[in-house]
């Protein structure tokens, strides 16, 4: 028992260092962007002066805006049709699974940079003008792989025998799909989802070469910056409050209703 | 997730209405919210972008503001795409070539009618002497700037160029990124013209700049050197004096020196693309930035020199921003100094030949 | 089931527009020599005789990878036991601390590095190679925990009940069953880190202090700058080869690890 105890104490000892790692920049940022000068090292004194810089710029609202637009439709649909090409997969003939995966897997291992200029090359070619469609087109494009790549595995360890047993017992493959399938394999969906955000969110490399430039995602926005605006500090300050609010509300709700069932019963 | 989203889009949209709420002035022409393309470099205007928003009141129109970060970029972005910009900024050897392949229009001199204003130096320049296509935004030369505890100022402007040769300060040395420069301070350094195309002169700049690497080892960075000698990071680095002025304005160990051995004189323009959408607006938009308040406002954040003479006295004068900080002010008719000429077919060797450089042991 | 094989043709139309063009585009450069605007076909391997004749550019490949390698395994070593350790909590806790691990993933990666930056400027004594790994392993922790917790998770529990019943220990059930079967985790994890740290040059160029010249460096300058497409496709190409051939290695082991 009280070995028991001591590695629990160790693992959670763990746990907490790595998110000490991994909130240190973060907290960082956080205090800097109630810096009162613009040093990134030294701390000179509380201001608010980032925040009201971050609401008047135009160029910088304008720009998170895009980002997040581009991001949450390439997430919607690089996951919707990830999903249904590595459902497919899974069932397809061993050559076609592999043919298909050694292609999907080329945007992932290649360099951003070389899956950026052929997406450019090919825009180009094809006449089409860069815009925030293309810049979309290509994020959906690189973010499709990581998709099948985290819902593949899940997939290929299911029991294929319960599906089709649904199936014997009278469900059509569509039910199967939906009842069976689709909610044994929903945390590596909503995996890749979080990945293809979070892949969509930060990319530059690519987004510069096919976004045309009326469009400007953050990243882009950041690189172009001269000297370091720490108003940008304040807005990823600003992102983690929100996000931190939703994950807080996220976890207390199941909670919360656990409860009241709980009451209930 | 979509919670996650949602809340995030709520609070980017109540961002953007925000600003919008600040009053309203009088609109001098209609233009009933036609959107305006222009293409400058990242961090070239004020702070607030005042000069955008003024714009934008006086003719009721929209403009899509966007940056780049080098004249190479700016142009592969317009080889590579159609996109209609109205306005872009590019460096005179730029202009040089974009007017060679006729790319750009000429100005409405009737609309532009305030260029009395400009200063001596950004009048009659070679690659567009009488502002046919393109009216100046902003100039400067490439200098050093260094911080004075560490290096005697005596010494630095002895050598001019030579102190990137210079043992003691191994180790503690920005090196800007950029081809053309790098080759440019070879080149003076060596008693050729910044423009050289003889393949001999070619060859002993590669060889000064290899020397160079071997003996300082230095950091070769883009920007960030601005930071990072505000900061003091490092002791001396090669700068464009605009961003040298501001480094002095914020970190008064640091000072400019203007190598004897001649430099580079730069000169940003305003053009309009053959292709713009909207060229009378963008007539307008050249006329608004030439303005007296607008370039003072440009000038005071960016550091860079000012084409309009009025504005350049007041920032450089006495109570000015920039009072006797001689970055801000690039030296004029210095004979050593050159504006840099479209050299195509070198381009590509030079950056080659810098890429090597940078990459040797 | 069979049926479901249709669900991947959309797919397949998908990547022969978007993954097979782009690529074929970029074979055509890096074997043709010519301007940007215009395609002379005109075939050479001049490109690439360029490249490995040159012990400069050998020696930038060399340290991409070598940097890569290490935050690699650097990834592996801190991310394997932090995903061990989440998958034993109760599950709304592992809920939590998944979530707690991918929200930095929504900061933008420039601007955690430009925090890093700041933090480590305070430790002037600290190599610029120490300041590389930590941001690059920074950045790429969160993958590797994901990929590898994800493998732990789906786990089946009674697998490890029946290898406790058989009288295994808890380290050689480990040993056992669920480090050979986390192992696919482990692979798809690999390819988050491994394969962008490769190409990856943001983070050695902030906080490297510009004294590293990368790969990446090396195709964005013939890109972006030089506007030489032709070398700058040769030298993509030759790194995907370099990154493809250790994916397949990579690969050969996680099926010698399935059929295990």
């Amino acid at each position: 028992m009280k070995q028991k105890r001591s590695w629990s104490f160790f693992t959670s000892g763990y746990l907490i260092l790595v998110l000490l790692f991994i909130y240190l920049p973060i907290l960082y940022l956080i205090l800097f962007s109630f810096n009162d000068s613009k040093s990134m090292i030294s701390f000179s004194g509380f201001s608010l002066r980032w925040y009201e810089s971050l609401f008047t710029n135009r160029s910088m609202l304008q720009s998170i805006w895009t980002t997040v637009e581009v991001a949450v439709i390439a997430t919607v649909v690089s996951t919707v049709i990830g999903t249904v090409a590595a459902i497919g997969l899974s069932k397809a003939r061993r050559i076609l699974r592999t043919i298909v995966l050694e292609v999907n897997n080329l945007p992932v291992l290649n360099p951003d940079i070389v899956t950026a200029i052929g997406l450019m090359l090919l825009f180009l070619s094809l006449k089409v003008r860069r815009s925030i469609v293309t810049l979309t087109l290509a994020h959906i494009s690189f973010c499709i792989p990581y998709v099948i790549l985290s819902i593949l595995p899940k997939l290929r360890q299911l029991d294929d025998n319960v599906a089709e047993a649904a199936m014997d017992l009278g469900a059509n493959p569509f039910q199967a799909l939906t009842k069976v399938i689709l909610p044994q394999i929903a945390p590596a969906i909503f995996s890749g989802a979080l990945i293809a955000f979070s892949m969509s969110f930060d990319d530059f490399v690519i987004s510069y070469f096919t976004a045309g430039m009326d469009v400007q995602n953050i990243s882009m926005y950041v690189y172009s910056m001269k000297r370091f605006n720490p108003a940008v500090n304040a807005l990823s300050a600003l992102i983690v409050v929100a996000v931190a609010f939703i994950l807080i509300l996220a976890n207390l709700v199941p909670y919360l209703k656990d409860k009241k069932n709980k009451k209930e019963e | 997730m979509k919670k996650i989203l949602s809340a995030l889009m709520a609070l980017v949209l109540v961002s953007l209405v925000f600003p919008v709420l600040a009053g309203a002035e009088d609109v001098v022409e209609d233009f009933h919210g036609a959107v305006l393309n222009v293409f400058n470099w990242g961090s070239y205007i004020d702070e607030d972008e005042q000069v955008l928003e003024s714009f934008k009141k006086k003719y009721n129109c929209e403009i899509n503001y966007k940056n780049y970060d080098s004249n190479e970029t700016l142009y592969t972005k317009l080889l590579g795409g159609d996109d209609p910009w109205d306005i872009l900024v590019p460096s005179d050897y730029m202009i040089e070539r974009l007017i060679k392949e006729k790319r750009l229009q000429p100005l409405d001199k009737s609309i532009i009618d305030n260029l009395d204003n400009l200063a001596e130096p950004v009048r009659n320049l070679a690659f567009d002497p009488d502002n046919t296509y393109s009216v100046p935004y902003l100039w400067q030369s490439v200098g050093i700037v260094y911080d004075t505890t560490k290096l005697d100022p005596a010494l630095v402007e002895e050598k001019g160029w030579e102190i990137f040769l210079d043992p003691s300060i191994k180790g503690h040395a920005y090196m800007y990124d950029s081809a053309r420069d790098a080759f440019m301070i070879a080149l003076k350094s060596l008693g050729y013209s910044a423009n050289s195309e003889n393949l001999e002169e070619i060859d002993a700049a590669n060889e000064w700049l290899l020397n160079m690497h071997r003996t300082i080892d230095p950091s070769y960075v883009t920007d960030e050197m601005i930071d990072g000698m505000a900061e003091g990071l490092k002791w001396i680095s090669l700068g464009y004096s605009g961003d040298i002025a501001y480094i002095i304005s914020e970190n008064e160990d640091m000072a400019f020196c203007a190598p004897w051995q001649g430099t580079n004189i730069a000169v940003d323009a305003m053009v309009i693309p053959a292709n713009a959408g909207n060229p009378r607006l963008a007539n307008l938009f050249i006329r608004h930035v030439t303005e007296y308040e607008s370039s003072l406002l440009i000038s005071d954040y960016t550091g860079y020199a000012s084409p309009n003479a009025q504005v350049l006295e007041e920032l450089y004068g006495p109570g000015g921003t920039y009072e006797g900080n001689s970055a801000y002010m690039p030296r004029a008719g210095y004979a050593a100094d050159e504006i840099y000429v479209d050299l195509p077919d070198l381009a590509g060797e030079l950056n080659h030949r810098w890429t090597k450089v940078m990459a040797a042991q | 089931m069979k049926s479901f094989v249709r669900m991947s043709y959309p797919y397949i139309l998908w990547i022969g527009i978007f993954v097979v063009a782009p690529m074929i585009m970029i074979l055509l450069y890096a074997f043709t020599r010519g301007g940007n605007s215009t395609l002379t076909i005109h075939f050479t391997l001049e490109n690439f005789g360029r490249f490995f004749s040159d012990p400069d550019f050998m020696r930038v490949l060399w340290t991409s990878l070598r940097i890569a390698f290490i935050t690699t395994v650097v990834c592996i070593l801190i991310g394997y036991p932090a995903a061990l350790f989440i998958a034993n909590l109760p599950e709304r806790r592992q809920t939590l601390m998944i979530l707690l691990i991918t929200l930095p993933m929504w900061i933008n990666m420039l601007l955690k590095t430009y925090a890093w930056r700041g933090i480590l400027l305070n430790f002037d004594d600290m190599s610029s190679e120490i300041k590389v790994f930590i941001g690059m392993v920074y950045d790429f922790l969160p993958y590797m925990i994901i990929q590898i917790h994800t493998a732990i998770a789906k786990l089946d529990r009674e697998l490890l009940t029946a290898s406790y019943d058989l009288g295994a220990d808890k380290w050689k059930s480990f040993l056992k069953v669920t480090l050979p079967l986390s192992i696919p985790g482990i692979i798809s994890g690999v390819t988050l880190v491994f394969l962008p740290a490769v190409s990856s040059f943001v983070i050695p160029k902030l906080l490297g202090g510009g004294n590293y010249v990368l790969i990446g460096t090396l195709i964005e300058n013939y890109f972006l700058v030089a506007g030489d497409w032709n070398f700058g496709s040769a030298i993509s190409l030759i790194m995907a080869l370099i990154i493809i051939a250790a994916m397949y290695f990579t690969r050969k082991i996680d099926r010698a690890a399935e059929e295990e």
